[in-house]
């Protein structure tokens, strides 16, 4: 182009420089929304499945700048030659080939003549960038839009849910370890027990990991309580065996019975593992000794059991609540099946909710479903018992109620009023039923 | 040889062809009035040496601008009327039985083709056969008479005529013979005003008197300056992606080629566009060929030498409108503007 008539090169080299931007302006754009559509998928799929790319989902932005690239390397390659460039400027200038025959000519004897003087008047084209950017507004709303959406947090595995599940069970049982509530052959059964529960909860978590769990720890509840009874009956055992001993002539008979009761009540925290840190004659005394003759020892060996007793009785209240704040199965948390109603009633058996299980049907007395529906058969919803592990056993009492001769109706009345108390509160349910029987007894 | 070895020719020998040139355009056009374009094309076809079909109705100056044009030109002249029983030796020539001391010979009698300009009126009147006779004259120059070939004239140019509308009796020009014709140009009517003139100069209708204004030599050297024109390379390729695009199989062209046209045109016509461009450049003062004069002489170089589909006598479409088409269609650079940018 530098060997055109110099009146013609500046026209020249406006029209090369209005070329070039329309030609990157041609490219570029088409990149850019490339880019930023293919960024915006990139958002969204990060925002709905990889939480973990959401720091880095802002300079996604920098993908116009990076279209630059691709778009640089295009306009290089398809760049206007100084011969289209001309060529161009003869067309605009009405296609009388005078530009053209110059440039490739060079020839110098036309470069003043009048023909030259037309060919360098051309008027440059118009720039209509819109043409081409318009599409990038979209394509940066659907960006913004992508990266506005809020990150979809995933819902937390089932390794995790087991684990969490698992955890809160060892955390009781070591606490209980940590008081000494437990022998080591407890405390290996629960392991395992925790174990089952937690690689269950791992293949799939529902309702019945945490009722399998929550039965774990009201056994564990049950146990603790059965070893409670264990203490307070060898203190009264202990306290009704004092005062026999102590009764003066005719003692040793008195005591007897007492005596018989004593070794029981022993032998019943010999087995529940309360002994454990007691003194060896207590020790001798559970594994099948004889009480004392003498009332020194009997007062030794009295004392000792007196505050070895009070000693557990120490660790168990500090055991607390037994690991029940970690949660318990809440039903709240399993949405019904799709299809299932969810309306939760009020609260009251046999007013729908879940005091009455899934059927949340109305009351239609007489039409309570179609011909049809009438035998359809429904399957149970998940967290039925799958295991009689999965129950919790009734506490064991100590020993049978006894009869006293002595006692009058009206103590054995009181007597038997505490008793049945604790009994019925001790008495295991299937977790599910636990808040509907609790509902109802609050109210 | 480089496009830098390439030189226009100086603006004085341009000047001084295009000042032969008007005088046989300015002549032309005091006998032809109102005809400018039509006397443009046949002068550039005639600066190119080529063959011009003329067709028109009757009465509005062909076969008076061939008459004009060979006396200007100063060159040998013969008119051929044709007819249905014309035969190929009444063009030719033939050999005639003759005695010559005593000896019977064959000589030959050169017929009327041997000539500068020829002037074929109402081509189309004569048998195919007749018309052939004309095919390796018109390409080649020379005549094959018994085995004999014999050179014609330089420089030798057929200026046919035809009427068409009369077509009880006529034999329609096949495509070969077309094709040997650089221009077709069609004769359009007259105009109220140039009507008024030529009753106001003229009283029986006679064209002025003419001289000639060229001689041989001149004519010769003008056939040697436009030989000289500059075609660019732009240009060039301009010429041959029309060509191209004027055959119903080539990807760039447009839908009424495709439509409505059978067979293209030759590489013939872009031969004849060029040479023609070339003409038309000097006849304008120009040392080169630009987009302008190719837009200029396409339609009369490329229009006879398609040959239409019956879709297009049905639809009304005709050489020359499908060239125009064609025109619209192509743009004269390969690589226009960006879609960003837009011409004023």
């Amino acid at each position: 182009m530098h060997t055109m008539p110099e009146s013609v090169q500046p026209a020249l080299r406006r029209l090369a420089r209005r070329l070039a931007l329309g030609l990157f302006l041609d490219i570029w754009p088409a990149w850019a929304v490339g880019g930023l559509l293919a960024a915006a998928l990139v958002a969204l799929v990060c925002r709905l499945f990889v939480p973990a790319a959401s720091p880095a989902l802002p300079w996604l932005w920098l993908t116009p700048v990076l279209a630059l690239l691709p778009a640089i390397i295009i306009y290089v390659r398809r760049a206007y030659r100084p011969a289209e460039v001309v060529a161009v400027a003869d067309w605009l200038n009405g296609g009388q080939g005078t530009l053209l025959a110059l440039l490739e000519t060079n020839d110098a004897s036309w470069s003043n003549s009048a023909l030259a003087e037309r060919a360098s008047t051309f008027t440059l084209p118009r720039l209509r960038p819109w043409r081409r950017l318009a599409a990038l507004p979209p394509a940066l709303v659907f960006m913004a839009t992508a990266l506005w959406i809020p990150q979809r947090m995933p819902r937390e595995t089932n390794a995790i849910l087991a684990e969490e599940i698992a955890g809160n069970l060892t955390a009781t049982v070591n606490e209980l370890k940590q008081q000494q509530l437990i022998t080591p052959e407890e405390e290996k059964t629960l392991e395992e027990e925790i174990e089952r529960i937690r690689k269950s909860a791992e293949e799939r978590v529902d309702a019945s990991s945490w009722e399998a769990a929550d039965s774990l720890r009201d056994k564990l509840a049950a146990d603790v309580a059965g070893k409670q009874d264990a203490i307070k009956w060898a203190e009264e055992t202990l306290a009704r065996y004092a005062a026999a001993a102590e009764g003066g002539p005719g003692a040793d008979d008195a005591a007897a019975a007492p005596g018989a009761e004593l070794m029981k009540a022993l032998e019943q925290l010999a087995k529940r593992g309360m002994l454990a840190g007691a003194s060896d004659d207590l020790q001798r005394l559970a594994a099948g000794g004889k009480l004392p003759a003498d009332a020194a020892s009997l007062r030794n060996l009295m004392a000792s059991l007196a505050k070895h007793l009070a000693d557990a009785n120490g660790r168990m209240a500090g055991v607390g609540k037994l690991g029940k704040a970690a949660g318990r199965f809440d039903p709240s948390q399993f949405p019904l099946e799709s299809g299932e109603s969810g309306v939760d009633g009020d609260g009251n058996p046999g007013r729908g909710g879940i005091n009455r299980g899934r059927g949340d049907a109305e009351l239609t007395w007489g039409k309570e479903s179609l011909p049809l529906d009438r035998f359809k058969s429904h399957a149970l919803p998940p967290g039925a018992a799958r295991s009689p592990d999965d129950w919790a056993p009734v506490v064991e009492l100590p020993g049978a109620p006894r009869e006293s001769p002595a006692a009058s109706v009206a103590s054995a009345a009181r007597q038997y009023t505490a008793a049945a108390g604790q009994r019925a509160w001790r008495r295991s349910l299937a977790p599910r039923h636990q808040s509907a029987v609790k509902k109802y007894f609050d109210k | 040889m480089t496009q830098a070895d390439h030189q226009l020719i100086s603006p004085e020998r341009v000047a001084a062809g295009q000042e032969k040139v008007g005088r046989v355009v300015g002549a032309l056009r005091r006998v032809i009035l109102g005809k400018e374009q039509t006397i443009d094309e046949v002068v550039a076809a005639l600066l190119a040496r080529g063959h011009v079909l003329l067709e028109g109705l009757p009465g509005l100056g062909k076969t008076e601008l061939v008459k004009a044009l060979s006396r200007l030109l100063s060159l040998d002249f013969r008119r051929i009327q044709f007819t249905p029983d014309l035969l190929p030796t009444d063009i030719t020539g033939s050999h005639i039985l003759q005695e010559r001391d005593g000896r019977k010979d064959f000589v030959f009698h050169p017929g009327p083709v041997f000539t500068n300009v020829l002037l074929a009126d109402e081509i189309n009147r004569a048998s195919p056969k007749t018309q052939a006779a004309l095919l390796e004259a018109m390409q080649e120059h020379r005549v094959t008479a018994f085995g004999e070939t014999r050179p014609l004239p330089d420089p030798f140019f057929v200026l046919a005529t035809q009427n068409p509308i009369e077509l009880e009796g006529t034999y329609p020009l096949p495509e070969a013979q077309l094709d040997r014709f650089m221009f077709k140009v069609d004769i359009a009517g007259v105009e109220r005003s140039v009507l008024e003139e030529i009753l106001a100069t003229r009283v029986h209708g006679e064209p002025p008197p003419l001289e000639p204004v060229l001689s041989a030599s001149d004519l010769h050297d003008l056939f040697a300056l436009v030989d000289a024109v500059h075609l660019p390379r732009a240009v060039a390729n301009y010429v041959a992606r029309l060509v191209a695009a004027s055959h119903p199989a080539s990807a760039e062209a447009p839908e009424a080629v495709r439509t409505f046209v059978k067979h293209g045109c030759s590489p013939r016509a872009a031969i004849a566009i060029g040479a023609a461009a070339r003409g038309l450049a000097l006849l304008r003062g120009k040392p080169h060929v630009g987009f302008d004069e190719v837009r200029r002489v396409a339609p009369p170089a490329m229009a006879h030498r398609m040959v239409l589909d019956y879709a297009a006598r049905l639809d009304a479409w005709d050489g020359r409108r499908v060239v125009s088409a064609l025109l619209d269609a192509i743009p004269e650079i390969e690589r226009g503007l960006p879609q960003t940018l837009e011409a004023r």
